[in-house]
């Protein structure tokens, strides 16, 4: 399906190199970007970082230590996780905004910028990674219905709760106070629709079907809807809001849009293959069976091939032997399909830059592309 | 300076710092405390609320756009129009009331509608978020969304239903309206912060109490009743009269809302009654009683942790004058409410909305 579209890198009018040729290593896309930027986006605004609330809600966290809430990871995430790229769909809405330049719309448009970012451009940046962070929270979030013993006292769980709720809700009011502050109905429009998108994707995340509790029965195109919604829909929408903040065309509106959601599947994508390419000599590294290697593998062999061989790699108690699915993933096309996938929707966020004129700005932005559909 | 009397009981200055609020109008309008009911012809305000009100629940629903069926089902349930939908009633009857004191306009604007919606949208997903964080099972009379669908879920719900009140939001074009209806959004959050957190001394307490009173009930009536009256006319006077009605409004249903939690039994209530004393808080009647009974100062800083503690203060709150003290206190925010939508232009939706104070007074549930 894809093949056509895979080895066949984008070289357009600007340049910008084909996937295949590599490209610096993440630490230093991310670096590099942050410079361009104007500063660095590690943490999201202090105003909000210093309120009582969060810093009330940093203290009773600590009581969950010792607990077995997910609060505690997702806050602990937040302090160590530089691999998971903390902040990066921020970083991406500023490079954008600077990959597009100044308004072009109006003469009179007179708002303040700062390393070519307009104040309200950097503002919606922040407003994302506030909007991303909330429902990571949510996320954390358990069924106490669903408690066993094995998980600690109750009281724990649900004070966890109570904090989890509490602070995605602190964070989402704050998006919202940013954003009613922009002055700007479209893009209060296009962020809260982008909020409801997460929230149904996030909703299809957790749905378990009622045969299977292991896997989905979709195919890939359902899976692609659901994963747009979960994890391309913010970043996509936010990009596009870039764009009309400075009052850029429908057509640029329309290619900042297309880089947000192409770069965010293939981030995905990226993320998804990770257990099945990397050359691992100790463990296996656990792999959900609704990532896009299972489900395309599910694709190829059928859903009643694909249940037999679960059901083969269960032992004793139905646990699951990933090292054997793994195999079994691996031995088809799920992989390979996956990587083409993968380098079918960076080709298009590729493309999707090409409208941007030539700047350090769109650079880093393809350096970004190319980070995350490169495999080894 | 201002004592007020009721029922023969003089209620002295301590608690002067309520009073303070609103006894700086010089009209008298409404300060002879006999009359409950006025003697204009008033109209039920739900009877003149109606037309404007008719598939408002139906409109909320097709504003939640949810493919997921479940998803669906749960962002719905509580629009079933089981609800009292007081909040739309006091907009839509203000928006009327602003519109005719404007230019005796009999119109309402699509606009001023969509506020209603938009208010209840947000009322009800704070509503869902309450319950999973109070782990509570029961609403309206029927089980709360984390009951039936688990916490995880009904997070989602709440979080899709204010979603979709900012979409709507977003579409009446007005940047203004947006930043007074934003400003509810962060009021109902910091309310629940309030909650979290006490307070040592006893006036602090009190002015605790009333400001996450405002914060979680009162700013929401307020700033719906503000943004209808902007789009209604450009006069500041007028917001101020729209925002100070909702604001007193406001308070004085939550403080009945705390009295019926002791009076009322919970079948007839729909809910669990004592739950503020369950959760840990100390209402207005509780404050009230803990100046006749002391003794209730450390359950209180305990948040009535210790078994025994929850029986202990209700009997404790029943004795004492607590509930009618706190009565008494609503009585005089729905005075300063009728003092205010008073100054508008006279019409059966001024009059119904001086009802209504009077009808928050005597609900029952």
């Amino acid at each position: 399906m894809w093949g056509a579209l895979l080895r066949r890198g984008v070289r357009g009018a600007g340049g910008l190199r084909c996937l295949s040729s590599g490209g610096p290593p993440w630490s230093q896309v991310v670096s590099e970007a942050e410079k361009i930027v104007g500063y660095p986006t590690s943490f999201m605004s202090l105003r909000c970082l210093l309120s009582d609330e969060l810093s009330n809600i940093a203290m009773q966290v600590r009581k969950l230590v010792g607990t077995k809430h997910p609060l505690l990871d997702t806050a602990r995430g937040f302090v160590y996780d530089s691999r998971n790229n903390l902040q990066m769909r921020g970083l991406v809405v500023l490079l954008i905004s600077k990959a597009a330049g100044p308004s072009t719309a109006e003469l009179s448009f007179q708002h303040d910028m700062v390393s070519g970012i307009y104040s309200s451009q950097r503002s919606l940046a922040e407003i994302t990674e506030l909007i991303h962070t909330a429902f990571l929270v949510h996320r954390g979030i358990v069924n106490i219905g669903e408690l066993k013993s094995c998980d600690g006292p109750l009281k724990d769980m649900q004070f966890g709760n109570k904090m989890a709720v509490l602070s995605g809700d602190f964070l989402l009011a704050n998006a919202c106070t940013s954003l009613a502050q922009l002055q700007n109905t479209k893009v209060v429009e296009l962020i809260s629709s982008a909020i409801g998108d997460l929230v149904q994707g996030i909703y299809y995340e957790n749905s378990k079907s009622t045969e299977n509790c292991l896997t989905d029965d979709i195919g890939i195109s359902r899976w692609k809807e659901q994963v747009f919604l979960s994890h391309s829909a913010l970043l996509a929408k936010s990009c596009q809001a870039a764009m009309e903040l400075a009052k850029h065309s429908a057509e640029i509106q329309d290619m900042a849009f297309q880089y947000g959601k192409h770069m965010s599947m293939s981030h995905k994508l990226h993320s998804d293959l990770q257990p099945f390419v990397k050359e691992s000599s100790g463990d296996t590294m656990a792999f959900s069976l609704n990532s896009a290697p299972a489900i395309l593998h599910q694709e190829f062999r059928g859903r009643e091939a694909w249940l037999k061989q679960i059901r083969e790699a269960q032992g004793k108690g139905n646990i699951v032997d990933y090292k054997k699915l793994q195999e079994a993933i691996k031995a088809g096309k799920g992989v390979t399909s996956a990587i083409d996938l993968c380098r079918y929707h960076g080709n298009r966020a590729l493309a999707a830059l090409e409208r941007f004129p030539p700047s350090e700005a769109r650079d880093a932005l393809a350096n970004i592309v190319y980070a995350v559909t490169r495999f080894p | 300076r201002n004592h007020a009397t009721w029922k023969g009981k003089n209620i002295k200055s301590k608690s002067g710092i309520f009073f303070q609020e609103f006894h700086h109008t010089s009209t008298s309008h409404c300060c002879s405390c006999s009359k409950t009911i006025s003697d204009e012809k008033y109209q039920d305000p739900f009877q003149l609320g109606r037309k404007d009100l008719k598939n408002l629940y139906e409109d909320i629903k097709k504003e939640l756009l949810v493919s997921a069926a479940e998803l669906k089902e749960m962002c719905d349930y509580y629009f079933d129009g089981k609800g009292k939908a007081f909040r739309p009633m006091i907009v839509v009857l203000m928006a009327r009331a602003c519109n005719i004191h404007h230019n005796n306009s009999k119109e309402m604007q699509a606009s001023q509608r969509s506020v209603a919606i938009i208010a209840e949208m947000i009322h009800t997903a704070s509503l869902v978020h309450d319950d999973v964080i109070d782990d509570a099972n029961s609403r309206r009379g029927k089980r709360t969304l984390n009951q039936i669908w688990g916490e995880r879920k009904a997070v989602l719900a709440g979080d899709f239903i204010l979603s979709a009140a900012s979409v709507a939001l977003a579409r009446i074009g007005n940047t203004t309206i947006i930043s007074v209806l934003t400003q509810v959004i962060e009021d109902l959050v910091r309310g629940e912060f309030l909650q979290l957190g006490s307070k040592e001394n006893e006036n602090e307490r009190f002015a605790h109490y009333l400001e996450k009173t405002f914060k979680k009930t009162a700013s929401l009536i307020a700033n719906s009743c503000k943004a209808v009256s902007i789009l209604s006319c450009p006069d500041p006077k007028v917001h101020e009269i729209a925002y100070q009605y909702g604001k007193n409004v406001g308070i004085a249903f939550q403080l009945i809302d705390d009295v019926l939690d002791f009076t009322s039994c919970a079948d007839h209530l729909g809910k669990p009654t004592a739950a503020d004393l369950k959760l840990g808080l100390a209402t207005g009647p509780v404050l009230f009683a803990c100046r006749q009974f002391p003794e209730m100062n450390a359950m209180i800083m305990r948040r009535f942790s210790k078994p025994g503690d929850v029986e202990r203060a209700r009997k404790y709150v029943l004795q004492s004058d607590g509930v009618q003290q706190t009565t008494y206190l609503a009585q005089r925010y729905c005075h300063a409410a009728t003092r205010e939508i008073r100054k508008l232009r006279p019409s059966p939706e001024r009059e119904a909305l001086v009802h209504l104070t009077e009808m928050v007074l005597m609900r029952d549930k």
